[in-house]
């Protein structure tokens, strides 16, 4: 969620609309700052700053002082980041690799909840007998569909993972080892992993 | 060691390159013209210090002291050369200046061959009669960081704190990447792909260094002395509109013209100290490569006493393009943060004769090759509007782009 998106809902949208703003929210607990955050991942502050820079990690939102707050969720998307560094993955490829998801993950986001409003909500308010009954339909269907999306995204890319990777790794096999049997490393081949 | 030199003209069209017999050469070539060598007739290694520049410089003089030179062409880079590649550390050993069995060169259209014989060796292999066929090749593969980058970051972090205090304006760090193959890297197989990729770059080979680089350190042609510093880069359109807006908010920007201002500064007060007169482009012009387009300063001066190519490329080594400003400050900065022995990368690489007349780069954008594993190098400059994350990019889309000229493919992108 964007830092500066509204934390109350707007007074100007009707009992359904606004109750389902309300849903979309999402005021779940917020309990770092940005030092806080670094603190329980174990990250520096600025590692963090130049990966919000990046635009791969947002605030859950701004606090009465204007100070960025980050909940639970994003401390586990930090370490989830920090586990792959720790697997080896460089850090410049790690953020190439957010930016691509971002992108693709944008684009989607776009759609479904265009497809959203289109095709859930429009007919709701088109149907539904009063106000009370369209905030029941809306906030249920929302309840239901997020994290029914949510798994759907995360076992599409699960399985894309798990294909290429095994188209990959039969296509490009590695047989024997460097073939530098003859030359003396230098020692500069071989540097930290 | 007493050394028989003999330049003649050669009747031969081929690129330089072509010509060599063996796949370990050493080179310094561009638009089709310079110098290519092979086998050793001496290996002078100056060993560490300020002074490995001159150390090199006085020991090929003392060889031509007792060459006999028989030269029919008399133009720069015939008679007795060096190829020289030294490290940038002046605490590091592997400083190298190479004297071939045989060179060939061209310039203006005139080629030539020089052969270098030490009295009683056996004689030099002589130009391939065709160009050796190219090897089987493997791309390159990641094989670790002297720092991983996540590190890299937060040194680029703490020298923005530097900057910000005041302690230093610009400092360059660098980065590298190891990597492995399954078919031993071929130098001179790379070289001739680089000066296909980037014909307007000077091409060098020198003991295992290889690369294609943008910059002239600098080349004395008896008192007449030339450079170009290059700092501040943006990427290339992929149309013509785009490209030349890309062009000119590299000329506009700040922060680039900065970048920039630190390197040609840094030039214009070392040669001011050795011409008479010294004259440069009043404001930085664009310098387009394949893949990048720099902000570019060209130098030309007239020496006022006689001083050779390497005693003029010692005082501007390490120039702000690789080192920073003030310069003192910027390296004890590199050797705190970078955790990297940067080798001969970022060092002066080029050919000298014993007169002093010579060409020098700086060795940016090389690979450093040992059998069937290299080390790669990329830097970038940071001044106070740096990102830390947009410097790990740019870094990384270089490494990519040598990492593609290794490859096993030739659409390097």
């Amino acid at each position: 969620m964007p830092a500066d998106s509204p934390s109350t809902p707007g007074d100007h949208l009707d009992a359904p609309d606004a109750a389902l703003a309300a849903a979309v929210a999402d005021d779940g607990a917020a309990p770092f700052d940005l030092d806080g955050l670094a603190a329980e991942v174990g990250a520096t502050r600025s590692l963090l700053e130049s990966v919000e820079r990046a635009g791969l990690l947002m605030a859950h939102h701004l606090d009465a002082d204007g100070v960025k707050r980050y909940s639970a969720a994003d401390a586990q998307a930090v370490r989830a980041g920090m586990t792959l560094l720790d697997a080896g993955l460089p850090l410049a490829e790690l953020l190439d690799l957010a930016r691509r998801t971002d992108t693709a993950i944008r684009e989607v986001a776009h759609h479904a909840v265009d497809a959203f409003l289109r095709f859930v909500r429009d007919p709701v308010r088109g149907t539904a007998g009063s106000d009370d009954e369209a905030t029941q339909r809306l906030v249920t269907a929302y309840e239901q569909m997020l994290p029914a999306t949510e798994r759907l995204v995360a076992h599409h890319l699960r399985r894309c993972l798990i294909a290429e990777a095994a188209q990959r790794v039969d296509a490009e096999q590695i047989t024997g080892e460097p073939a530098d049997g003859q030359e003396p490393a230098e020692g500069r081949g071989g540097a930290a992993r | 060691m007493k050394l028989r030199v003999r330049t003649v003209t050669l009747d031969h069209r081929s690129p330089l390159l072509d010509l060599s017999p063996v796949h370990d050469a050493v080179a310094w070539v561009r638009d089709g013209e310079g110098l290519v060598g092979w086998g050793t007739a001496a290996r002078i290694e100056p060993g560490r210090g300020a002074d490995r520049f001159v150390s090199a410089d006085a020991a090929l003089r003392d060889l031509a002291s007792d060459a006999e030179v028989e030269d029919h062409v008399g133009l720069p880079g015939t008679g007795l050369v060096g190829f020289g590649s030294f490290t940038f550390d002046e605490a590091a050993a592997g400083s190298v200046l190479l004297v071939p069995r045989v060179v060939v060169g061209r310039r203006h259209g005139t080629t030539w061959l020089t052969a270098i014989d030490p009295v009683g060796a056996d004689p030099a292999p002589d130009p391939a009669p065709q160009r050796l066929p190219s090897p089987p090749r493997d791309r390159p593969r990641y094989a670790g960081s002297s720092k991983p980058d996540v590190h890299w970051l937060e040194a680029v972090a703490t020298a923005l704190d530097r900057i910000r205090t005041g302690d230093v304006g610009k400092v360059v760090l660098a980065r590298d990447h190891a990597v492995w193959s399954r078919e031993p890297f071929d130098p001179l197989d790379l070289a001739r792909r680089l000066t296909g990729r980037f014909p307007s770059c000077h091409t060098f080979l020198v003991a295992g260094l290889v690369g294609a680089t943008p910059e002239l350190l600098l080349a004395r042609s008896g008192d007449l002395v030339r450079s170009r510093a290059l700092a501040g880069t943006a990427a290339r359109g992929k149309d013509e509109a785009r490209d030349a807006s890309l062009g000119s908010a590299l000329l506009a920007s700040d922060k680039d013209r900065r970048e920039h201002a630190y390197a040609a500064d840094s030039v214009r007060e070392v040669l001011g100290g050795f011409c008479s007169d010294l004259t440069h482009d009043p404001r930085p012009t664009l310098v387009r490569l394949d893949n990048v387009q720099h902000l570019g300063t060209a130098f030309t001066g007239t020496l006022a006493a006689p001083h050779t190519s390497l005693e003029i490329v010692a005082a501007l080594h390490p120039t702000a393009a690789v080192g920073g400003s003030p310069r003192d400050t910027a390296l004890a900065l590199i050797r705190e943060l970078e955790g990297l022995d940067r080798g001969r990368y970022a060092g002066p690489v080029g050919w000298t004769d014993p007169a002093g007349d010579g060409e020098w780069g700086i060795a940016l954008r090389c690979a450093e090759l040992a059998g069937a594993r290299a080390r790669l190098f990329a830097g970038g400059g940071i001044v106070a509007a740096s990102l830390p994350e947009a410097e790990l990019e740019e870094t990384r889309l270089k490494l990519l782009a040598m990492q593609a000229a290794l490859g096993a493919t030739d659409d390097a992108s």
